[in-house]
């Protein structure tokens, strides 16, 4: 693997909008029981347009891209949601070496096609 | 939000994870093949409130005013399908803002999963859940 450093990108992948089905299976996965995800009437009582897709989606995402190159030397993942993510928005996924030193730190972002930035976060991963 | 709880730590509960819901979890976010590996997050704090750890309800936080702010994980050992975990779950922090939108409460949670029967800390998961006003 090529030495890392910092402003090297470690991916930059863009991710299809979640069916409704998929954030079904999600939540089923998850054993989340909150209607949010999968009830438009309880979404729309709850104020949102539409059913949100699950924030714990977004730290998938970005934990299986992340173990996918590093394996077990991912060490840290920390994601901060900043706005919501809807059924059928797409999302853009993007992790860039910050620093490298004892641990490669990594600063994540998450955001639709409309640059609404919807995730930020960091990875720490062992050199 | 029952402030009263912050530092509360709940029985522990066992997991062991389950190919099934794993293959859920990744038909949702768009791969249909089954998973070779426990995925990275398939351990989560959701799981527990079926197991003892009603946080939404003891915190009293109404599924229509909650959402989420962020996860954070931290491994320390890898977790096999043939694992068991042992699971304790603390409330963590409590705190009260104002925001331009009205009040918010935030919780934080922490996980920690313990292989067994050696009990090493294999995952630390903090979760942070917040409640509108």
């Amino acid at each position: 693997m090529a030495t890392l450093k910092p402003g090297d990108v470690i991916f930059d992948e863009a991710r299809p909008g979640a069916s409704r089905e998929q954030l079904v299976q999600f939540s089923a996965g998850t054993e989340d029981p909150n209607p949010v995800h999968t009830d438009d009437d309880f979404a729309k009582r709850a104020g949102f347009a539409t059913v949100l897709q699950q924030g714990p989606m977004t730290t998938a995402h970005f934990a299986m891209l992340l173990a996918a190159r590093f394996g077990a030397r991912l060490k840290t993942l920390d994601v901060t949601f900043t706005a919501p993510v809807f059924v059928g928005d797409a999302l853009r996924l993007v992790a860039k070496v910050e620093s490298v030193g004892d641990e490669i730190v990594c600063a994540l972002a998450a955001h639709k096609p409309d640059g609404t930035q919807t995730a930020r976060g960091t990875a720490t991963i062992k050199p | 939000m029952n402030m009263q709880l912050e530092g509360k730590v709940y029985p522990p509960y066992r997991l062991r994870p389950d190919r099934a819901l794993a293959a859920k979890m990744l038909a949702g976010q768009g791969f249909a093949a089954a998973p070779k590996d426990v995925p990275p997050t398939y351990f989560i704090y959701l799981r527990g409130e079926t197991r003892g750890v009603n946080l939404f309800t003891d915190l009293d936080i109404p599924r229509d005013r909650a959402l989420q702010a962020g996860q954070r994980y931290e491994w320390f050992a890898p977790i096999g399908w043939d694992d068991e975990v042992e699971v304790t779950a603390r409330i963590a922090k409590l705190t009260a803002k104002e925001s331009k939108s009205g009040k918010l409460w935030f919780a934080d949670i922490e996980f920690e999963y313990r292989l067994l029967p050696a009990r090493t800390l294999a995952l630390r998961e903090l979760t942070r859940v917040v409640k509108r006003g």
